[in-house]
């Protein structure tokens, strides 16, 4: 081994590179490629087109049902409903929180604000709200791929069915039983 | 091994937006030169200093996306990507740092920015907020780590799991000195459950424990965090806290408390799951 990385070494970093690749890739057994037993279940993505991915919705306020990040900006409090969107509550005061309305958005899970403007991520989009009303805010920017997304589910020592780009853009990602073991893993 | 050659092809973009970014950074500083003269020229008009003290929002632990003055900061999964919001409505990419793998959280602190990663925790210098540029890293074990930082320290929660990484290893908060940030070192480091989002304020650390509870620390001593309380009931996944007030989102909803300096946590008001 030792002889033969140096050999590597002198001929090209590239053929170490092979060699690593091919060290790491060697079987612990016929079942186990790379340390993770396959348990009959993996992850599935699901699709949607990029018109379903863009379109935004206002409505009234919504109760939670899976509440993640918070941000605060004064007196209004955000709270990502997580890979759906946003509820706006006025916050002014903490004892009797008012929730106000909520935008649903695909594929979010993150905000900030500053001033009157409001910004989210929706999947690699970045959209910018004017929430003067905080009733009624309005999309007022959309910016697409401003966020590189990653093809694949956001878990690791996982397997996944591989992501076909002709189905359409990837908005989750399902933890389904499948029958045999998929191509991709991570 | 799909996921490597992703990756690959996702670097390669990355490698070349980049190199579009610096033949347009000439034009770019000639913008935000124009943008400055606009600000300053401007600035008298309403006679307040709006522009130096913008009303700009707080983030927990948690979160990819943070606002410093003029400055939108998205961090991706391997990158952070700076836009200018001069003009709110509509931001101007100022470019992208391609970081590395594994990206989770940003916390911006003073004239630092602290990236949380899968490996590790960057830090960036923002003295020129449409320019960070890295003066450190201190690497850990593979987990997932939202980072906060007060005063001369760093908190950063490790959290182990299938999500996170493979294997038994516990999870931990680690504690950083990051004194000179371009030499950040490990002083203190113990087990925690599960965590997520953490928050300090004043002599108190915060650390949600996802289906946990959520647990309180003293950090009267910044460097040595002491176990407090834990509410077992109130499970938690990211929080905010000023001054003696408590923002917690989890399973069950979200819930406002104020504490005393006893730790007693008295509810203000909850939204609660439906």
């Amino acid at each position: 081994m030792g002889i033969l990385t140096m050999l590597a070494m002198k001929k090209s970093p590239l053929l170490l590179l092979g060699l690593f690749v091919l060290v790491s890739c060697l079987p612990e057994n016929n079942e186990n490629v790379i340390g993770v037993k396959f348990d009959g279940t993996g992850y599935k993505p699901i699709y949607a087109s990029a018109d379903e991915i863009a379109k935004i919705e206002f409505t009234a306020a919504k109760p939670l049902t899976e509440p993640g990040k918070i941000y605060v900006s004064d007196p209004y409090l955000f709270i990502n409903e997580m890979g759906k969107g946003i509820h706006i509550i006025n916050n002014a005061d903490p004892k009797n929180p008012e929730n106000l309305s909520f935008i649903s958005i695909t594929g979010n899970y993150d905000m900030a604000a500053k001033d009157k403007w409001l910004y989210a991520d929706n999947l690699s989009n970045l959209l910018v709200f004017d929430i003067s009303d905080p009733k009624t805010p309005k999309l007022v920017k959309t910016i697409a791929n401003a966020i590189p997304v990653n093809n694949y589910p956001p878990y690791q020592n996982i397997y996944f069915e591989c992501v076909e780009s002709k189905k359409g853009l990837v908005i989750g990602w399902e933890k389904v039983t499948m029958s045999e073991k998929p191509r991709c893993y991570r | 091994m799909c996921y490597y050659s992703l990756q690959k092809q996702s670097m390669l973009d990355l490698s070349n937006i980049n190199g579009i970014m610096k033949r347009l950074a000439p034009l770019f500083f000639l913008g935000l030169a124009i943008i400055g003269l606009v600000i300053i020229l401007t600035s008298c008009d309403g006679g307040n200093d709006s522009a130096l003290n913008p009303q700009t929002g707080t983030g927990g632990s948690m979160a990819r996306f943070a606002i410093t003055g003029n400055t939108l900061y998205i961090v991706s999964k391997q990158s952070l990507e700076v836009y200018n919001i001069s003009d709110g409505a509509s931001p101007v990419k100022a470019l992208t740092k391609n970081i590395g793998l594994g990206i989770e959280t940003i916390f911006p602190f003073k004239d630092n920015l602290f990236i949380g990663a899968s490996d590790g925790m960057y830090i960036f210098d923002n003295a020129k907020p449409t320019d960070p540029v890295q003066i450190s890293k201190f690497t850990h074990i593979q987990s997932c780590d939202p980072v906060v930082v007060q005063g001369k320290y760093a908190y950063v929660t490790l959290r182990s799991g299938v999500v996170c990484r493979a294997g038994n290893t516990l999870s931990s908060l680690d504690v950083i000195d990051i004194t000179d940030p371009s030499k950040p070192f490990l002083i203190n480091t113990q087990a925690m459950d599960s965590p997520y989002g953490l928050s300090a304020s004043g002599n108190r650390l915060f650390v949600c424990e996802g289906d946990k509870g959520f647990r309180i620390m003293d950090i009267s001593n910044p460097a040595v965090p002491i176990y407090k309380s834990y509410f077992h009931d109130l499970p938690s996944y990211d929080v905010i806290s000023r001054g003696k007030h408590l923002i917690i989102t989890g399973k069950k909803g979200l819930f406002q408390y104020e504490y005393d300096d006893a730790d007693n946590l008295e509810l203000l008001s909850k939204i609660p799951v439906l």
